[in-house]
């Protein structure tokens, strides 16, 4: 089977028309960026987020009200995966001041409903934990375990066999699913997930991920600079730059628009960018090495020709490697699990523009800068 | 053929290397799938005679069956050291990043500290939280704002801003070494299997803790404040005694089956075969006693820890031990046999002589003199009076140093120690030393450790992720090589052949790293799928040309690859590239992925290059027909 044999299409000449369409696009993602934002995860932003995967089917108003019922007002609540998960995500760091009382109270009368008499002294409260003594080391063991199953952080203060002391730790993510034991018994559920970032490490995380993705373009400048010419450096820098913006610009435009497709930019997301800087340059790369070996065979074949006969030439390659790619790409965004989901979406997009930058853009790229700077490319 | 000896041998190498590399990983599979399987009969059976058993005390039990299993066969361990470990995303766990808090850390140090300082730490804390400073660094300029100099909290008054500022940058830099050894014994006490331990930066530990189920435990265990205790170690006629009267007990259960044996096995100690003696002397099977030594140390090996830990909390044991002493171990194995590690038993005083509160510091040196390795350490004048009242009473007794209830050293006292300077020697290395030296230091001084990210999977998220990404994988595969063979025919299936391959080697090569397998690395696994055809590709569609032009079979196979070399190598070096930046960027999971990545690249290099060239060569020698599609 063959596809594209002796193909000879002028890319080249139409390359106006290209230039239109990716501004296009880069246009639409910018002004989507300006105006909706991107949605950055809890890697980013800190904070607290859970995942929950309910036994029966949901209402998911249900659990935001009962979120919102606890004392977070502020709680993102949503559907993850099928009908069973919950995403419940908030800025918080720790409990508020004003809630942790409440939640004291809870404690003891959970202790109070299941050992009615037990003495206990509390001995210790800070911002948010509380320490109790109880009477003997027994039944020590059998309030922690209590306590525990009903959704409280309980751990006995030492392991030492004559240990009394009990604390109970109150932090955001425990007060949730806490509460959400006990407003909703019936429906009990398991915890999939949970990731508790600080502030400063969100920051210093995001800054780190646009340095990884420079620090990547900048190495592909020095190294195709190295193996080729500084103009095809130039152009396959300047597509892959162009790749990485119009996907990006996708992010701000179907986030909260494709039910069931998480696009919120988090560690395996930046993955998937660098991923995408990786195999589109694989693209761009092909074709060039094919421009350099017409250059040296047609010597006076004027560049433009030659860009339009390597893009021809390499199509067939372009198009069958591409096509798997995209193809298994679809097969992982559709069964390849929540988790994966938003990475290969991101994969799956990114290698269509990256492999129409690599045919009509790269190649009319390095065509541009050397007729204006009036340069005989040579090798 | 002899043209392909060379090449055939360096390919099967490969495939065998491989091979090996992966047995263990499929022979741990197998051995999980058979200890699960034991241990849910095991659950079944203690949850019916016992019902009322609480769920921490079963799960324990069941630790100690899964312990004995697993130890009892070292091929098990084998295993399991040598597979392809599994991410936390995929087997569930915790991973916490813990900064070590400097604020507290000035805030104890501080001599006489005011309401000024305090106000003045507080905002510095705040503004460090925001800014890349160091706590340090702001404190003293808001100090120096004020006119105040750091001498009056830190140091002498002699002392300049500067070298205070120096100090305690390295008292910060100290305190995370501290905490790393705290939290390390802890862990290594808890039983946390595979837990990792590293340091990030010269402020940040990262632990991961696969399978940790109870959060609390675990935070407990990483943020807790250490205890460290001088207590006395007990003589060992009384230390042998205990010891003999557990041994009785224990034995006493197994003589009502065994009366007959009795009499006879009591004079042929010495001819007594190992299981009898084991059934005769049940605890000092496992707690060996050297009868030359004057010490009544016991040794234990690693795997029996668990064992005798559930040999001493039986009640009945528990009646025999005197209620003033305990059995604490050692926090380090003293050596090896066998290739087991092996640990020390020592009997101690429950009450603490003193407490690691009145130490004000510690030191390791190489002595001048004997040139072996010695910890001084000195203590405050309350600590130092009692220490010379503790000392002269125990004059060559041994006083065990405990950390957390394990010991990490048992020096013997060989004179009264007056004035709060005392010498530890006995150390095999300085390295030793230093341990002890941040051991004794945690007594004295706090290394308080804030969470600042936490990331807990649970067990069934990574279950299901394992599933989809295998069903995804397998059918990237499978798509992939449809269309190849459509695309290429037989030279299709030739590159099919080779994707397998390129797997196998990838797999084979993450085995042999003992890299981590991780969900993303199952995506990347399944991208080097697609991506590595891109090799074969780029050669078939330069046969292909070559060919078109006219050449022979023969010349068309090789110009294809020659031709087709420069642009397989310039794409594979970046995508390389950019591997290799995702690696250091990236955390746990995308570090997975970076890693599967370029081992992936360089795989399927491999298999493009050599094993597709050489089966093509051998097809154009014997005069097969070769079609590219």
């Amino acid at each position: 089977m063959r596809i594209f044999e002796n193909l000879n299409v002028d890319f080249l000449g139409k390359r106006k028309l290209f230039y239109t369409i990716s501004g296009a696009l880069i246009f639409l993602g910018l002004i989507n960026m300006i105006f909706r934002g991107l949605e950055f995860g809890v890697d980013f932003l800190g904070g607290s987020e859970i995942v929950l995967q309910f036994e029966k089917e949901v209402d998911i108003t249900v659990v935001r009200d009962h979120v919102q019922n606890a004392g977070l007002q502020d709680a993102e609540v949503k559907t993850f995966g099928g009908e069973t998960g919950v995403l419940i995500r908030t800025e918080l760091q720790e409990v508020p001041p004003n809630i942790f009382p409440e939640i004291v109270n809870e404690i003891e009368q959970t202790i109070n409903n299941h050992f009615p008499g037990l003495e206990k002294t509390l001995i210790d409260s800070t911002s948010n934990t509380v320490t109790y003594q109880l009477p003997n080391p027994d039944t020590t063991d059998k309030v922690v375990d209590v306590l525990y199953s009903e959704g409280f952080q309980a751990a006995e203060v030492s392991v030492e066999p004559g240990n009394r002391e009990i604390v109970v730790t109150a932090n955001i993510s425990n007060w949730i699913e806490g509460s959400l034991r006990r407003s909703m018994p019936d429906n009990p559920f398991e915890i999939l997930k949970e990731d508790k970032v600080g502030p400063k490490v969100g920051s210093e995380l995001k800054e780190d991920a646009v340095i990884a993705i420079f620090f990547s373009l900048i190495v592909i400048l020095v190294y195709l600079g190295f193996r080729f010419k500084f103009i095809f450096a130039f152009g396959a820098v300047l597509s892959l730059f162009h790749n990485v913006i119009i996907t990006l610009g996708l992010f701000s435009i179907l986030y909260n628009v494709i039910p069931g497709l998480n696009l919120e930019i988090d560690l395996t997301i930046v993955a998937a960018f660098l991923t995408l800087v990786g195999y589109s340059i694989n693209d761009t790369v092909v074709i060039f090495d094919r421009i350099r070996e017409n250059i040296k065979f047609h010597k006076t074949l004027p560049l433009f020709d030659i860009i339009n006969k390597s893009v021809n030439q390499t199509m067939s390659r372009t198009v069958l490697t591409g096509g798997t790619t995209l193809i298994t790409l679809l097969v992982l965004t559709l069964f390849g699990g929540e988790v994966l989901r938003a990475f290969a979406f991101t994969l799956f997009f990114g290698i269509i523009i990256g492999t129409y930058a690599s045919i009509f853009i790269a190649g009319a790229l390095v065509y541009e800068y050397a007729t204006r700077k009036k340069r005989r490319v040579e090798f | 053929m002899k043209e392909f000896r060379f090449r055939i041998i360096i390919i099967l190498a490969a495939i065998a290397l491989s091979i090996y590399l992966l047995y263990p990983t499929y022979s741990d599979y197998q051995n999980s799938k058979e200890i699960s399987q034991f241990l849910e009969k095991r659950k079944d059976e203690i949850l019916k005679s016992n019902p009322n058993i609480t769920t921490s005390e079963l799960n324990r039990q069941l630790k100690v069956i899964e312990d004995s299993l697993i130890n009892s066969n070292p091929s098990f361990q084998e295993a399991r050291q040598d597979r392809i470990k599994l991410g936390l995303d995929l087997q569930g766990g915790m991973r916490v990043v813990l900064e070590v808090n400097t604020g507290k850390l000035l805030e104890k140090l501080a001599k006489d500290p005011d309401e000024t300082f305090r106000t003045l730490l507080t905002e510095a804390q705040n503004e460090a939280a925001l800014s890349d400073e160091s706590v340090v660094d702001i404190l003293a300029s808001k100090l120096s704002e004020r006119g105040i100099r750091l001498s009056r909290y830190f140091g002498s008054v002699r002392e300049s801003d500067d070298v205070i500022i120096d100090r305690l940058k390295t008292n910060a830099t100290d305190a995370v070494t501290r905490a790393e050894e705290i939290i390390r014994n802890r862990i290594d006490q808890y039983g946390v299997a595979e837990p990792t331990i590293q340091r990030q930066g010269n402020r940040r530990i990262i632990v991961e803790l696969p399978g940790i189920a109870r959060e609390e435990e675990a935070k407990r265990l990483l943020q807790g404040t250490a205890l460290l205790e001088f207590r006395l170690v007990r003589d060992p006629e009384f230390t042998i005694n205990v010891m003999q009267r557990i041994d009785e007990v224990l034995a006493g259960k197994n003589k009502d089956t065994l009366s007959t044996t009795d009499t006879t096995a009591q004079d042929t100690t010495t001819q007594m075969s190992e299981e009898e003696f084991r059934k005769e002397h049940p605890f000092f099977s496992v707690a060996m006693i050297n009868p030359e030594s004057r010490l009544a140390d016991a040794y234990v090996k690693e795997s029996d820890r668990n064992k005798l830990q559930e040999m001493l909390n039986r009640p009945e044991v528990k009646n025999v031990i005197p209620n003033n002493v305990e059995f604490v171990f050692s926090a380090k194995p003293i050596g090896y046999q066998e290739g087991e590690s092996i640990y020390v038993l020592y009997l101690v005083n429950k009450t603490p002589e003193l407490t690691g509160g009145v130490i004000t510091d510690a030191t390791a040196n190489i002595d001048p003199m004997s040139s072996a390795p010695i910890v001084s350490m000195t203590m405050n004048s309350e600590g130092a009076t009692e220490w010379a009242r503790i000392t002269g009473a125990n004059v060559n007794k041994r006083i065990a140093i405990i950390l957390d209830g394990v010991v990490f050293s048992a020096p013997n006292v060989n004179q009264k120690i007056v004035g709060g300077r005392s010498q530890i020697e006995g150390m095999e290395n300085l390295e030793e030393a230093k341990l002890l030296e941040i051991v004794l230091k945690a007594g004295a001084l706090p290394a308080p450790v804030d969470i600042i990210e936490e990331r807990t999977v649970g067990p069934s998220l990574g279950e299901d992720s394992i599933n989809n990404g295998v069903i995804a994988a397998v059918a990237g595969f499978f798509i992939t090589v449809f269309f190849l063979i459509l695309y290429y025919q037989r030279s299709g299936s030739v590159a099919s052949l080779a994707l397998i391959f390129t797997v196998l080697f990838t797999l084979g090569v993450m085995a042999g790293f003992g890299a981590t397998l991780t969900l993303p690395g199952i995506a990347g696994i399944i991208l080097t799928i697609t991506m590595s055809i891109d090799s074969n590709v780029l050669i078939y569609e330069r046969i292909r040309e070559e060919l078109a032009v006219g050449k022979t079979i023969k010349a068309s196979v090789d110009s294809g690859f020659t031709r087709a070399l420069s642009a397989i190598i310039d794409s594979n070096v970046t995508t390389f590239f950019t591997g290799i930046i995702l690696y250091q960027f990236g955390t746990g999971p995308v570090q997975g992925f970076a890693l599967t990545l370029m081992i992936g690249i360089a795989a399927s290099m491999f298999s493009a290059l050599v094993i597709t060239r050489l089966i093509l060569d051998y097809m154009v020698f014997k005069g097969l027909k070769i079609t590219v599609g």
